[in-house]
């Protein structure tokens, strides 16, 4: 409850100023001016392939297609979807990774509802997309299996505030949140983070505040949260599990002229925190600290004016990452890979941009919790 | 991990009640910049920009309108960097 009267103060404030920076209130639309405008239509999408070479595989993987039909139904209402086609696992997997109808109540105010990817963080849904992404992989912790949702479905309001010489951007939402999984012998005290449907009668509220101190957007400090109070199915010991998920992020982009290259640092640091309970994988085996923690930092040069042309459109990556899971937990990095409870990985990575939204990249990467691997990807975004 | 709440929500109202007091006293300079140079600053933040002339005004309109949701752009840097990319293109 506290939570939600803190949801509803900050939107007041929200409201608030944005009512007071309004040189007027929109007025009802005339009927012979209708709000609808031309709709127009745009498809958007990617492709990507990859190759992997390791102690224990050398083949190509990971084929991905995924289509994002724009839709500008008019000039205040807009459609974002996306869907995606993948073979991650060896098998063609086919997924609905976003639709949601957004609306701008007041310029600086859109209102969304649907499905969508919540800004947990600065790389789940940003930099840790398609060529956005210098890796051809996640960090550890956090791609699938690690923390923090993937994909929410509800509602929420999203903008862009100027406050003096800095910005401030937020996403606040209300959504079905994750649900945990109780009672089984892989993943009990984890949570399936589809979020296509709701298990209990308690919402999540989250959302990301994102700091831009400097006029000139350099540089980019973020704050995200997710609550939810009862996570386990409703009617069962585990309804009242209450869960918490907190990421701060910061992503720095500036041109260095003495390099004459342009240079890109992102860092994040992620936790869940769930409440103890008694989580039951088998006939003897349960554990009870559920505490999770993963983080990354990542900084990548490309020369965009150096003298040699050449290089021009190479880019030079580097990444740490680290995620740490409870010590009991079957689904945790000592009992899936018995590298103890936190496993991290070094990546190197040599990218070569074809063109703008074509990406090659290169990476190798030293893996705590693996045999060293060698990946190259392709990707377009178009 | 209480107190990690407490201290954040008390962070996330602290910018917002800076906000409140100060949303109306953006320096001149920030507001008079161009769409040009706030396309350089905003778009290069996370990718490549591409050429104007890439993509048509509707395109652009498109475009624009996805990122100003995705990226938590202010309604005036939105319309100013449609304005420069389908003056451009």
């Amino acid at each position: 409850m506290k939570k939600f009267y803190v949801l509803i103060v900050f939107l007041g404030l929200l409201a608030g100023y944005n009512a007071m920076g309004q040189d007027s209130i929109p007025s009802i639309p005339d009927i012979n001016n209708p709000i609808w405008g031309t709709k127009k239509l745009m498809i958007t999408g990617g492709a990507e392939a990859m190759f992997v070479s390791d102690s224990s595989q050398l083949g190509f993987r990971n084929i991905k297609f995924h289509l994002a039909p724009l839709v500008r139904l008019g000039e205040k209402l807009f459609l974002i979807s996306e869907i995606e086609i993948e073979t991650k696992d060896g098998v063609v997997d086919f997924g609905l990774e976003q639709v949601h109808l957004n609306y701008s109540i007041l310029p600086d105010l859109t209102v969304y509802a649907g499905r969508f990817l919540p800004k947990f963080g600065h790389y789940r849904g940003m930099t840790g997309e398609g060529y956005l992404n210098r890796f051809p992989t996640d960090p550890v912790g956090f791609g699938d299996g690690g923390i923090g949702p993937m994909v929410e479905t509800g509602l929420g309001i999203v903008g862009g505030l100027q406050m003096g010489y800095s910005k401030l951007n937020y996403d606040i939402y209300m959504s079905n949140g994750p649900q945990l999984i109780a009672n089984d012998s892989t993943m009990a005290g984890n949570f399936e983070y589809e979020g296509f449907l709701n298990n209990n009668k308690d919402m999540a509220f989250g959302g990301r505040v994102g700091f831009l101190p400097f006029s000139n957007s350099s540089l980019e400090l973020g704050i995200s949260t997710l609550q939810k109070a009862k996570t386990g199915d409703i009617h069962t010991v585990y309804n009242k599990v209450g869960a918490s998920w907190m990421a701060y992020d910061l992503s720095y982009y500036h041109f260095l002229a003495a390099l004459k290259s342009t240079v890109r640092v992102y860092g994040e640091y992620k936790t869940m925190n769930v409440d103890q309970a008694r989580y039951t994988f088998d006939s003897t085996g349960a554990f009870k600290s559920n505490k999770s923690s993963a983080w990354y930092a990542q900084g990548s040069i490309r020369p965009t004016t150096f003298d040699l042309e050449f290089l021009n459109n190479f880019e030079f990556a580097l990444r740490y990452s680290k995620f740490t899971t409870p010590a009991d937990a079957p689904w945790g990095n000592a009992m899936i890979n018995s590298a103890g409870n936190s496993i991290h990985q070094m990546a190197y990575g040599i990218n070569y941009w074809l063109a703008w939204d074509c990406l090659i990249k290169f990476a190798y990467q030293q893996q705590s919790y693996a045999g060293n691997q060698f990946i190259a990807q392709v990707i377009y975004r178009f | 991990m209480k107190k990690f709440k407490i201290i954040s929500f008390i962070i996330i109202f602290a910018i917002s009640a800076t906000v409140f007091v100060s949303g109306c006293k953006t320096p001149k300079y920030v507001v008079d910049k161009s769409g040009a140079q706030l396309w350089g600053e905003t778009c290069a933040r996370c990718h490549n920009a591409p050429s104007p002339a890439t993509y048509s005004d509707d395109q652009w309109s498109i475009i624009m309108g996805h990122m100003k949701i995705k990226a938590g752009l202010t309604d005036l840097e939105a319309r100013k960097i449609e304005s420069f990319l389908k003056s451009a293109n």
